[in-house]
């Protein structure tokens, strides 16, 4: 018997708009000015929203989702964790995306599409204090340095390296989409998982030696090896 | 200028109850006007630790759905001048209380020229102690030295930085204290309970003091009594310390011992 239809999970590449402002306003003109550099670019180009501000104003999300459209593009998703942003998203119809990797599918058929160059200079994610129980860092496509520790209950990604100034004792995830030679850097580590390129290690199976100070953390021939030597 | 203070936890049982009436009663006692709010809808206990539990005609939700004045429901304390008690509801549950009301108590309040009010907060981290939390300018988080419960403190921590109406609208962040309760040195020297360095290094927020556990507590909660009245005892003395640190003054802290390393990396570490 042949199959009508066939339901498979599928990584897709999408374009993600990074929201930088809680002014819609402002928000509009800078979309503005990017469309008009290349204007046939961005029709039907499906796009998912990441905010990375609290959205305060209850219809901003409405207003650019109907801006978007009036520019020809397709605007699918947001990618927040924040219940009041999950309900302003529900009601402008956009499926929600977690914020470490894309789990759910998106709602409408979405052609596949490849990320578009980023222009200008994209550093890492700086976070400036300890990573508390039940937070969770996502850097998407770049390093991120955590200046204070990451606590027990915590996670951070990083599609980059992860650099932490204090103890590591959550979880982290280095590579998160693939990058083999990405580096986790700790100044202590006590960590419930390390992950890199979706090759993880428990605490339990990492040597008590490379659990106290300064430890560069990367991967070798799909093994984790931890060396503590770096700083002499 | 009122100071709106949580008391929270994140964990039940710990000694936020215990903890919102020593400090509420030692701050109307140096004469500052103290309102003292139960949001534990549904398990009200504040009421019978201040020993007013008879006394309770109108509650915080009939305040909130506008069934009674602030005045009406404000229970004013008979031991201390200025100390005033708005209990919970008994027979109601968390969803009676809603944002805007609670935000309307609270301003009713300020503008009644309390210097302070107390928000004693439920246990957990739902929408109970969201809104005990959501309008402090300052949080006061009670944790005892265990594992769990410092884990869920640091949980309520970044609540605190995330969810609050001050972190909502980008205004200077709360301001955390850290009241460590129910410590036991001896037990600390045994390994049986965690450090106050270990705790204070987890948490990374200031400490505004240790409570060495006391059998103190419990007679002054069975009567009724906060337990900071209580003068002759070491919970008294630490309390009162708390609040003079609370108000700035700088104090030794007192009721711990020697610092002991490595059990916190022994528990966390496997």
């Amino acid at each position: 018997m042949r199959n009508i239809i066939d339901l498979k999970g599928s990584i897709l590449s999408l374009t993600v708009l990074s929201l930088l402002s809680d002014q819609i306003e402002d928000t509009k003109q800078a979309i503005a000015r990017k469309i008009d550099q290349a204007p046939d670019f961005f029709i039907g180009v499906p796009v998912v929203l990441d905010p990375q501000v609290p959205l305060m104003d209850p219809t901003f999300l409405a207003l650019l989702v109907e801006y978007l459209r009036q520019r020809k593009m397709i605007p699918i998703g947001i990618r927040t964790e924040d219940d009041v942003m999950i309900e302003q998203a529900e009601y402008a119809g956009l499926a929600i995306f977690p914020l470490e990797k894309v789990k759910k599918h998106p709602k409408k058929a979405v052609e596949p599409k490849t990320e578009m160059a980023q222009p200008g200079l994209k550093t890492a994610l700086l976070v400036k204090s300890s990573v508390r129980s039940g937070q969770q860092v996502v850097a998407k496509d770049r390093d991120v340095i955590i200046m204070g520790s990451i606590n027990p209950g915590a996670e951070v990604v990083a599609d980059g390296h992860v650099h932490v100034f204090g103890k590591v004792m959550g979880k982290v995830f280095a590579g998160a989409s693939g990058e083999t030679t990405a580096k986790i850097f700790a100044k202590q580590l006590a960590p419930e998982l390390l992950c890199i390129a979706g090759l993880y290690q428990l605490s339990e199976d990492i040597d008590p030696a490379y659990q106290t100070g300064f430890v560069e953390v990367s991967l070798q021939d799909n093994k984790l090896v931890f060396n503590t030597g770096l700083l002499g | 200028m009122s100071r709106v203070i949580v008391v929270t936890s994140g964990k039940g049982g710990v000694g936020k109850t215990t903890t919102s009436a020593s400090i509420s009663a030692g701050l109307a006692l140096k004469g500052f006007k103290v309102a003292v709010i139960d949001f534990d809808v549904g398990l009200r206990n504040l009421d019978l630790i201040m020993g007013c539990e008879r006394r309770v005609v109108y509650d915080f939700v009939n305040v909130v759905q506008g069934e009674a004045s602030l005045n009406q429901a404000l229970i004013r304390d008979k031991r201390i001048k200025n100390l005033y008690i708005l209990a919970a509801s008994q027979t109601r549950d968390k969803d009676a209380l809603t944002l805007e009301g609670v935000g309307k108590v609270i301003d009713d309040l300020k503008t009644d020229g309390f210097d302070f009010i107390i928000c004693d907060s439920p246990a957990g981290i739902e929408k109970g102690a969201q809104l005990a939390l959501y309008f402090a300018d300052e949080a006061i988080v009670v944790t005892n030295p265990e594992v769990s419960s410092v884990r869920d403190s640091d949980r309520i921590l970044g609540i605190l930085q995330a969810k609050s109406k001050r972190a909502e609208s980008g205004d200077e962040g709360i301001v955390e204290h850290l009241v460590l309760t129910r410590y036991n040195p001896k037990r600390v020297e045994t390994g049986e309970m965690l450090s106050v360095e270990d705790v204070v290094d987890l948490l990374n927020i200031p400490l505004l003091g240790v409570i060495p556990e006391s059998e103190q507590v419990l007679n002054a909660s069975n009567s009724g009594e906060p337990v900071i009245l209580d003068s002759e005892s070491d919970a008294a003395q630490a309390y009162i310390d708390v609040v003079d640190r609370f108000l700035g003054e700088e104090k030794a802290h007192r009721f711990l011992t020697a610092e002991k390393k490595g059990l916190f990396k022994k528990l966390f570490g496997k």
